[in-house]
């Protein structure tokens, strides 16, 4: 179920530090640790590959924090970094990075950075009328509904077939909602078709 | 946490009180006292390792039956299955089913709520019916045919006459449909159905098809990485025999 949700690479090199931010950052419901990594070289390569949205990076691992870090990584990266420090670094400013938390970080301070870092990322689409069908797409539920195949759909609406199977795809991705029965009980209580219509 | 046969059942029960149903499919009764694991298995003559095993699947769902299980004789785990497939047509969707006709709505418009949900959930049950009873009548005798087979200097010729036409390899996995069903209705009562009068049937509906549908999880991963891999292996095993 990790669709949708943004996810985090955390570097630190102690197993206590790691598995306390990865709890914390799995805490939140909209958030999900990807990847772990124990050092420099290891994070360059996943963050390269995995493009995450944020990085939770220990001061220690990077040979001076004060240097741009994305220098570091592939070009277009639109990754959020976030410097992990102890104690003695923990008045410290690092401008080349999105946040900066602390070991000594009570939680409530620690809650409160990564919960702004997060609505900082959601994609605004995300609210009701995201979820909403198009007209397009109410068409292709009630041929559904009504008990034609793809094929016969594509013919009625002037489609192709593939693009009746991308609508079905995104009605399903939008209602969670799969199998045509499924489909048609939910076009009934919307009152895209009548009762007696269904098959 | 991961539970072994020294753990005590009590204990089991009250980690996690999900485990009821499946403690009782073994034929379990209540009134256990502090006995351990092993004990209740051997005064209810079950076999502990899978019993263990079968715990720790549904407990964790990071876990993974381990290969033990694989080697146990296959009849240990499809006659667990079987159990489970009566459990989900005689106790569960009988209980959904009965929920179902308690919703109450008083207003005009949503009348037709009740007849709408009930079709779905009637489609479901009935494709839930006719799944298991093509598993209990064709597939798990297939597998068990296999398994004594198997063990066999030399197979049936009968036997290998059927196995020149089919595999259990065709069997394999054919959940999706069910699976999608269930998350369908889960998704049409949280997030379209109208509220009904009284909403705490609703909430047990939910709750109910939670249940069941974990519980099927765990049968088809049973079935998935256990039951059909052995199976797989044995046939493959029983196929030389074929080409001679």
């Amino acid at each position: 179920m990790s669709m949708g949700k943004l996810s985090f690479i955390i570097a630190e090199n102690s197993y206590i530090i790691r598995t306390g931010l990865v709890r914390i950052i799995n805490s939140f419901s909209e958030a999900v640790v990807l990847k772990e990594a124990t050092e420099l070289n290891s994070l360059i390569k996943i963050v390269n590959k995995h493009k995450p949205d944020f990085v939770i990076v220990n001061a220690k691992l990077i040979a001076d924090p004060h240097d741009d870090i994305r220098t570091l990584f592939s070009d277009n990266l639109s990754t959020k970094f976030i410097i992990f420090v102890g104690s003695r670094r923990k008045n410290e400013h690092f401008v080349h990075f999105n946040e900066k938390i602390s070991v000594d970080d009570e939680k409530t301070e620690i809650i409160y950075k990564i919960q702004n870092l997060i609505i900082s990322r959601l994609p605004t689409e995300r609210s009701d009328e995201g979820n909403e069908l198009s007209e397009r797409e109410k068409d292709v539920v009630k041929q559904i509904a009504l008990g034609q195949t793809n094929k016969e759909i594509a013919e009625k609406l002037f489609i192709s077939t593939h693009t009746v199977i991308t609508h079905r795809k995104n009605i399903t991705g939008k209602l969670g909602i799969k199998t045509v029965s499924g489909l048609t009980v939910y076009a009934i209580l919307n009152n895209i078709i009548e009762i007696d219509e269904a098959v | 946490m991961l539970f072994t046969k020294t753990s005590k059942l009590a204990e089991i029960v009250h980690q996690n009180y999900l485990l009821i149903p499946i403690i009782s499919r073994f034929g379990i009764k209540f009134g256990f006292g502090d006995k351990n694991v092993e004990q209740v298995c051997k005064q209810y003559q079950i076999h502990t390792d899978f019993f263990i095993e079968i715990i720790n699947t549904f407990n964790d769902k990071e876990y993974t039956p381990s290969k033990k299980l694989r080697e146990l004789p296959l009849n240990i785990t499809v006659n667990y299955l079987l159990k489970s497939h009566k459990y989900f047509n005689q106790v569960k969707l009988p209980i959904i089913e009965n929920l179902i006709h308690q919703l109450k709505w008083e207003n005009a418009d949503n009348k037709n709520n009740k007849l709408i949900l009930d079709k779905f959930f009637n489609e479901y049950r009935n494709e839930v019916i006719e799944h298991t009873s093509n598993e209990e009548k064709e597939v798990y005798p297939f597998i068990l045919e296999i398994e004594k087979n198997f063990h066999k200097t030399r197979a049936d010729e009968q036997f290998l006459n059927v196995l020149s036409k089919k595999s259990i390899r065709k069997y394999a996995d054919t959940h999706d449909e069910l699976n999608s069903a269930l998350l369908d209705l889960k998704n049409i009562i949280i997030k379209y159905l109208p509220p009904a009068d009284n909403n705490e049937i609703t909430n047990q509906i939910l709750q109910e098809i939670f249940g069941l549908e974990k519980d099927m999880e765990d049968h088809t991963k049973l079935e998935d990485s256990v039951v059909v891999p052995a199976a797989v292996m044995m046939e493959k095993e029983l196929r030389k025999q074929l080409d001679k």
